[in-house]
């Protein structure tokens, strides 16, 4: 039968019999990374250079134990320290290590024969034993070296990439010129105005941006057409709902725009947050002044186009003295509010994802847990969560913080305090998130197939992982977008108030901070804007997520929609 | 309620003759106690879910397990198959007793027997297509390669009646006996000898139960499988079964093969079970046995024999045997009231009303004797207790008076000593008497009474049934 046949091979079996509709997708995938090649590469050379950064954070705990050890108990204890951190560090690796990269069993390949509790603990403790070993030959032997070298070669291969010019990049259309006497301009993209060249620039951007989804979209459907072993699946039908979901649709339009406006900051914004907010005076522009094309560096120029109130205002889509577009107008300090906050989204994205992301995990593992085994590790769970939900949280976010960053910590210096206000608000927020899926997570744990998996001696772990999780999946990532809006909202009090993201690192929360005092002024708009995208950002996720929330779950029809949109807000 | 040495060894030695005679046994329950602990972190009373069981299963056959809602019969069946862990006792399958297996043994062990569940809406992951919900068990314990198991689970999926192409389908674009279907193909993935049949028919519609019956018919005769088949539905039971296993409150009542079981019970309460059974032809005439009273709390059982708080053939002490069965019959029901007083909590209000002198929700004692026995014609000796117990449970000692009670009117079925007995062995005297098992049949049915007990003079529990019931 030729059905079965085809029913039994692979996606990459698929692929090869049938190649074309893949191949086509994937050339045009591949034209749409090769556009923006050198932006890719910046990303890869930045997350990269984080990584290392926060390798090299912990590379330095096992030390740092020993040192704190060592001076109160004595030499011996911090060796004795140090190789315990070390150990558990590799540890922790080693799950990592062994879930991402190692797919088949190295206690199978020895042949050792033990129970299969144990089974698990030994595969982790051979591979944390190897991971030692690389580790010691990377430290100690000419390795090390040559690693570094591998590393370095890598770095610099990637940078050559990162500096080819993309269809997006400021290069291809330049914005920044100064206007002849004769109106015409100078430096500008075929000589158009700012304006029009930053328009020009943006819209080239969201276009790229939504050929990617349009192409990612096709590429679905190309899946769904050629390759897709079901005629149908549940998902099919969610992502109907969700197209019919106008208010959902309204979220998911405002989250993307939200998503490429953080993610093509330094393109969208008409001046680089480098000259414009960082190190303004190292950095000089051209303009037109009374005596020919003169020079100013960007730290004076925003001397003299504050927005301050009265006749010191550079409001919306205006110049400044020196030529510069402004389209959101300058903040107190002079600088582009644009730039701001471009950046700015940046920062509550990485801050906003990271910390959703870690609660989220953290609540879905427990609810995993507790509802399996529930009894004791349920109420372990209970008090701990209650412990937390019992102090106010903002006032709860904003000791941590002050705390943390008056003893200068060593995190409170990552990414001007972003790192560390992630962690603080993963780590007050995870009860909410794991009391909103604890419900769903025990009616699942209640069902038979979960007894047949038992019964056939499926383990624990896999259990929940197959017949649990997928249920509560749904859950999370409509609480977890949800609760997003609430740490924006949540980073952005805390920065007004005046704890959270340090200057100069930008963050919407300070931008309405500094413009607060010129509300009723002509320069309303410092303070206005930013509050006003906050909102509007926060209201996209939660449409985001209740859209979500309808498409999985039909049952769950909107009736309670806007109770869970004010649960999830209050950050 | 445990067993006391005496009786486990002699209710072994009955089993064991037993396997004697027929070396092919495959499960052996050997005294099966499973307890669920009490809610609390502290424990509390446990509730007897299983009570201490014993029997034998043989290879190939079927053996029906019946009895009411809550008597412990589903927890014996998941017992058995290791998802709940036995109290004590010993399960020895193919001479392994499994209750002591943990890790890799218990999982290799699990290929041996499986279990199709009692809700195919419940039992089958939604999430999951046909083929990945019937292969999982093969993914689990490593079978051969994922060609292989694919093939395998198609032929599977053909062998229990559905077509090879459903294995891309969910479970929610099937109707429940072909769910039915799926669950028992995942049960025969890895051609396990035992199944454990949790009331596999029960959720169908009628026209489904037949064919889903059928099908698991055809495929004990093709594996050579092992049914454990619970159910509640005696006629499904009548027709699939072997032998069958009669559970009450924890403990087996009867067990025996199934047709004379049906034709001629022995038990009372298989006889009260039986009575119940509709009969299909309208002008049959047919008395059906009622039982007093609700089941007792497994949390607290009856000391003695666990129906002789509801038995309709419970032995009488001799000195009140020539009362009407009218009488008795309202003395049982006083009991049976006193018992539910007893077991009630009393709400505040209660207790308030109670303080004031009031009467409680529940009527006073006055008002339930008038009820009982004022139609009656009750001898003096009887009164008299009568009036004692109402004396004790008008201030409010409802166990005092039922003690009282026991002691005029109860008998070994309670776990009173005979009177005989009584100076033979003072020790005894507070230990309670449990029935044995008794072989009633030549075929080796065995029924847990004492009126089965050839050293007593007791009479049959059928002619007895026919004097109160007929």
């Amino acid at each position: 039968m030729s059905m079965n046949e085809f029913d039994d091979m692979r996606l990459r079996d698929r692929i090869a019999a049938n190649p074309r509709p893949a191949l086509f997708w994937l050339v045009g995938a591949l034209v749409l990374i090769a556009l923006e090649l050198g932006r890719i590469a910046d990303g890869v050379l930045r997350l990269g250079g984080a990584m290392g950064l926060m390798v090299d954070m912990v590379v330095t705990i096992p030390s740092s134990v020993r040192g704190a050890v060592a001076s109160s108990f004595g030499t011996g204890a911090g060796i004795a320290a140090f190789v315990v951190t070390a150990f558990i560090l590799l540890g922790i690796v080693a799950i990592i290590v062994k879930w991402l990269f190692i797919p088949w069993s190295l206690v199978d390949r020895l042949g050792i024969d033990v129970s299969t509790g144990r089974e698990d603990i030994l595969e982790r403790l051979l591979v944390t034993g190897l991971l030692a070993i690389v580790a010691a030959a990377l430290v100690w032997t000419p390795v090390g070296g040559l690693f570094e070298m591998l590393i370095g070669v890598l770095t610099r291969g990637v940078e050559a990439v990162g500096s080819l010019t993309t269809i997006t990049s400021r290069e291809i259309i330049p914005n920044q010129g100064y206007q002849l006497p004769d109106g015409s301009w100078e430096g500008t993209f075929l000589g158009l105005s700012p304006a029009w060249a930053w328009a020009l620039r943006v819209l080239v951007v969201y276009a790229y941006a939504l050929t990617w989804l349009a192409w990612l979209w096709k590429g679905y459907e190309i899946f769904r057409e050629h390759y897709r072993e079901a005629d149908w699946t549940p998902r099919d039908d969610s992502i109907n709902r969700l197209r019919t979901h106008y208010w959902g649709v309204f979220g998911f339009v405002v989250v993307f725009m939200f998503v490429v406006m953080a993610l093509w900051a330094p393109a969208v914004s008409p001046v680089t947050a480098e000259k414009n907010l960082y190190s303004p005076y190292e950095h000089e522009i051209q303009y037109q002044g009374d005596d020919g094309v003169e020079s100013i560096t960007h730290g004076d120029a925003n001397m003299n186009s504050r927005s301050r109130g009265g006749d010191q205002n550079v409001g919306l889509m205006s110049y400044d003295d020196y030529d510069r577009f402004h389209p959101f107008g300058t903040n107190a300090d002079g600088k582009d509010l644009f730039t701001f906050l471009a950046y700015g989204a940046q920062v509550s994205l990485v801050i906003g994802l990271l910390a959703t992301v870690l609660m989220a995990v953290i609540a879905t593992v427990l609810a995993l847990i507790t509802a399996y085994y529930k009894g004791v590790a349920d109420l372990l769970a209970i008090i701990a969560s209650d412990s937390v939900i019992a102090l106010p949280r903002l006032l709860l976010v904003l000791l941590l913080s002050v705390l943390f960053m008056q003893a200068n910590h060593p995190i409170a210096e990552i990414y001007n305090g972003g790192l560390l206000l992630a962690l603080i608000f993963a780590g007050t927020g995870w009860p909410l998130l794991w009391r909103s899926v604890r419900g769903p997570a025990l009616q699942v744990s209640e069902q038979e197939w979960i007894d047949a998996a038992k019964s056939y001696g499926q383990s624990p772990t896999a259990t929940m992982r197959k017949h649990m999780s997928p249920y509560i999946a749904g859950y999370m990532l409509i609480y977890a977008s949800l609760s997003l809006g609430g740490v924006i909202i949540g980073v952005a009090a805390l920065s007004f108030l005046g704890f959270g993201v340090q200057a100069p690192t930008p963050e919407w929360g300070r931008a309405v901070f500094e413009g607060k005092s010129f509300v009723s002024t002509s320069s309303w708009h410092v303070a206005t804007l930013p509050g006003l995208l906050v909102v509007f950002l926060v209201t996209g996720f939660n449409a985001l997520g209740d859209g979500i929330r309808d498409a999985i779950d039909p049952q769950s029809d909107s009736g309670d929609g806007s109770a869970a949109a004010a649960t999830g807000g209050g950050g | 309620m445990s067993q006391n040495a005496l009786e486990t060894g002699t209710a072994e030695a009955d089993v064991d003759t037993d396997s004697h005679q027929d070396s092919d046994v495959m499960v052996e329950i050997r005294d099966l106690r499973t307890y669920y602990e009490g809610d609390g972190l502290l424990g509390g009373t446990p509730v007897k879910a299983v009570d201490g069981v014993s029997f034998d299963i043989k290879r190939g056959e079927t053996l029906g397990l019946v009895g009411e809602s809550g008597c412990g019969k589903s927890t014996l069946g998941r017992t058995l198959i290791q998802l709940e862990s036995a109290t004590g006792g010993e399960i020895r399958f193919d001479g392994t007793d499994i209750t002591t297996l943990s890790g890799a043994d218990l999982k290799d062990w699990r290929r041996n027997a499986q279990m199709v569940f009692q809700d195919p809406d419940s039992s089958l992951n939604d999430r999951m297509t046909i083929g990945e919900i019937v292969r999982e068990p093969l993914d689990v314990h490593s079978w051969k390669t994922p060609r292989e198991r694919r093939q395998h689970v198609k032929e599977l999926l053909d062998t229990v009646g559905l077509q090879r192409e459903h294995y891309y389908r969910y479970p929610h674009q099937f109707s429940g006996g072909q769910r039915q279907r799926i669950g028992i193909a995942r049960t025969l993935t890895l051609e396990p000898e035992f199944i454990v049949l949790d009331e596999p028919v029960s959720a169908l519609d009628v026209s489904v139960q037949a064919e889903v019956i059928n099908l698991l018919e055809d495929l004990q005769e093709e594996f050579g499988l092992t049914y454990l088949f619970i159910a509640h539905d005696l006629s499904v039971v009548r027709h699939i079964c072997d032998r069958v296993a009669v559970m009450y409150l924890g403990n087996i009542m009867e067990i025996g093969p199934t047709e004379e079981l049906f034709s001629n019970p022995a038990n009372p309460y298989t006889h009260s079970l039986l009575s119940a059974i509709p009969e299909p032809d309208p002008t049959a005439h047919k008395d059906r046995i009622t039982l007093q009273g609700t089941p007792p709390s497994p949390r607290f059982p009856p000391s003695g024999c666990p129906f002789s708080t509801r038995c309709p053939a419970r032995i009488r002490p001799p000195e009140y045997q020539d009362l009407d069965n009218e009488l008795w019959h309202q003395l049982d029901t006083l009991r049976e009231v006193l018992r539910e007083r007893d077991r009630t909590e009393k709400t505040v209000t209660d207790r308030i009303r109670e303080l004031l002198g009031k009467e409680p929700h529940f009527g006073t004692i006055d008002e339930i004797y008038a009820e009982l026995f004022d139609d009656q014609e009750v001898p003096p000796a009887v009164e008299e207790v009568l009036d004692d117990a109402a004396e004790l449970a008008r201030g409010g000692n409802e166990q005092a008076a039922l003690d009282l009670l026991g002691a005029e009117f109860g008998s070994v079925c309670e776990g009173h000593v005979p009177d005989g007995a009584n100076e033979a062995n003072d020790t005894d005297a507070e230990e309670s008497v449990e029935p044995d098992y008794h072989v009633v049949s030549p075929s080796g049915r065995r029924s847990l009474c004492h009126r089965h007990d050839a050293d007593a003079d007791y009479r049959k529990p059928e002619h007895v049934l026919d004097d109160r019931h007929r």
